[in-house]
């Protein structure tokens, strides 16, 4: 890709002829734009790395091409182009800090803990064949949600979409199988 | 999904495009809306309560002309802040606007004072104002509201909160018109109070009302 950047007469140029709806001029535009959003980005938040400076880009694209109509084609494109990218920045930067508020850093892990009492294995449950037993004795709404959602691991949308059934009543179907799978290997645990 | 891949998506995506018009046509286009409903309320109450009108003093007209001019710069700046690269301190002048206002009710309490002897706190409730300017708030504010939808959310937040003081504003107008007060001060801690209390609470929930389309699930 060429790197060097486009005059901004250009630029407002090719801006207005993406808004007359001329797809050529737009890619031509967001080629040429796309490596200038990625210095601002950088600049801004060099302690990114390149995963996360590609998606404040493609942020950044997403937004322009949402609100291409707030550009006025007297004006030139960089002041425009730069106030969305400053607050893109500031979005992902909150989003970023409300993340973090939400989740802990661990390090990985040993198998085993130094403390014997921790390694107790009442937290597990060892018997994968009463576990299976346990899940095709559920009603099947409820084996199906166990199915997709915990064995499979698909999202509540793509269950939703496979089954027909909507998210609440997956999440409700979810719940009840997980209470009914607890207590019946409580039972079996106990025995 | 690759950035490359993006711009082709986005590029196959385009259409036309009409850019929007300045904001401060856009505030004029609005303006007729708010204005139309202003007469019409104002009509319509003066023939409800003929018993009831209004006498301007130079006092009462310079806060309904503030009240207006601070309609008419929040709506402008509501609408330059869903703009890219405009004024990003577009809150100062409806902010004067604000204060002009306050300080003319405010002198007009002095007034009070001096006339009366009292500033009337406790003399008059008003909720039949708090009712009809959040009513009017809302009919005034609902075009400005569609036509900052159209804009970029930058800080919706902002945005939203001065379309709020444009929209309660203009309601605010129409309260003291068609409903006289005979203390400023009732004007400003009622009217002062449901124009604070919407306004903050706007603010509060701009975010919710105007967002980046979530474009990644189309």
């Amino acid at each position: 890709m060429d790197e060097s950047p486009a005059p901004d007469e250009q630029l407002s140029r090719l801006m207005a002829r993406a808004q007359q709806g001329d797809s050529n001029a737009y890619v031509t535009l967001l080629r040429a734009i796309t490596p200038r959003v990625r210095q601002l980005v950088r600049s801004r938040r060099g302690f990114l790395g390149e995963s996360d400076v590609e998606d404040v880009v493609q942020e950044v694209l997403l937004s322009v091409h949402a609100v291409r109509a707030t550009y006025d084609p007297a004006r030139p494109l960089m002041p425009w182009l730069s106030a969305i990218v400053r607050h893109r920045l500031a979005d992902a930067g909150r989003r970023h800090a409300r993340q973090g508020a939400h989740e802990i850093g661990v390090d990985d892990l040993d198998v085993t803990f130094q403390t014997p009492v921790a390694n107790s294995r009442e937290e597990t449950f060892g018997d994968p064949d009463a576990l299976a037993q346990a899940i095709q004795a559920l009603p099947p709404g409820q084996r199906q949600a166990v199915e997709l959602l915990k064995l499979r691991e698909l999202s509540l949308k793509e269950a939703s979409a496979l089954t027909g059934m909507s998210i609440g009543a997956l999440k409700i179907a979810t719940h009840r199988a997980i209470a009914s799978l607890r207590r019946a290997l409580q039972g079996t645990h106990e025995e | 999904m690759k950035t490359d891949e993006l711009i082709d998506r986005l590029g196959r995506d385009v259409t036309v495009t009409r850019p929007l018009p300045t904001p401060g046509m856009r505030t004029a286009v609005w303006m007729v809306w708010a204005l139309s409903y202003l007469v019409v309320v104002a009509v319509m109450m003066f023939a409800v309560m003929s018993s009831a009108r209004v006498t301007p003093t130079p006092l009462y007209l310079v806060q309904q002309g503030a009240a207006l001019v601070t309609g008419i710069m929040a709506a402008r700046a509501a609408l330059a802040s869903v703009i890219p690269g405009a004024n990003d301190r577009v809150w100062v002048v409806p902010a004067i606007g604000v204060a002009t206002w306050a300080a003319a009710l405010l002198w007009a309490g002095v007034l009070d004072l001096q006339a009366s002897g009292t500033l009337g706190v406790t003399s008059q409730s008003d909720w039949p104002c708090v009712a009809s300017m959040t009513v009017g708030g809302l009919l005034v504010g609902a075009p400005l509201a569609w036509m900052l939808r159209r804009g970029a959310p930058l800080t919706p937040n902002l945005t939203v909160g001065l379309a709020a003081l444009a929209a309660l504003s203009v309601a605010n107008i129409e309260a003291c018109l068609t409903r006289p007060h005979a203390f400023a001060l009732t004007v400003l801690l009622w009217h002062g109070g449901t124009v604070a209390a919407i306004v903050t609470l706007c603010a509060l929930m701009g975010h919710r009302w105007l967002r980046w389309p979530d474009m990644t699930t189309r």
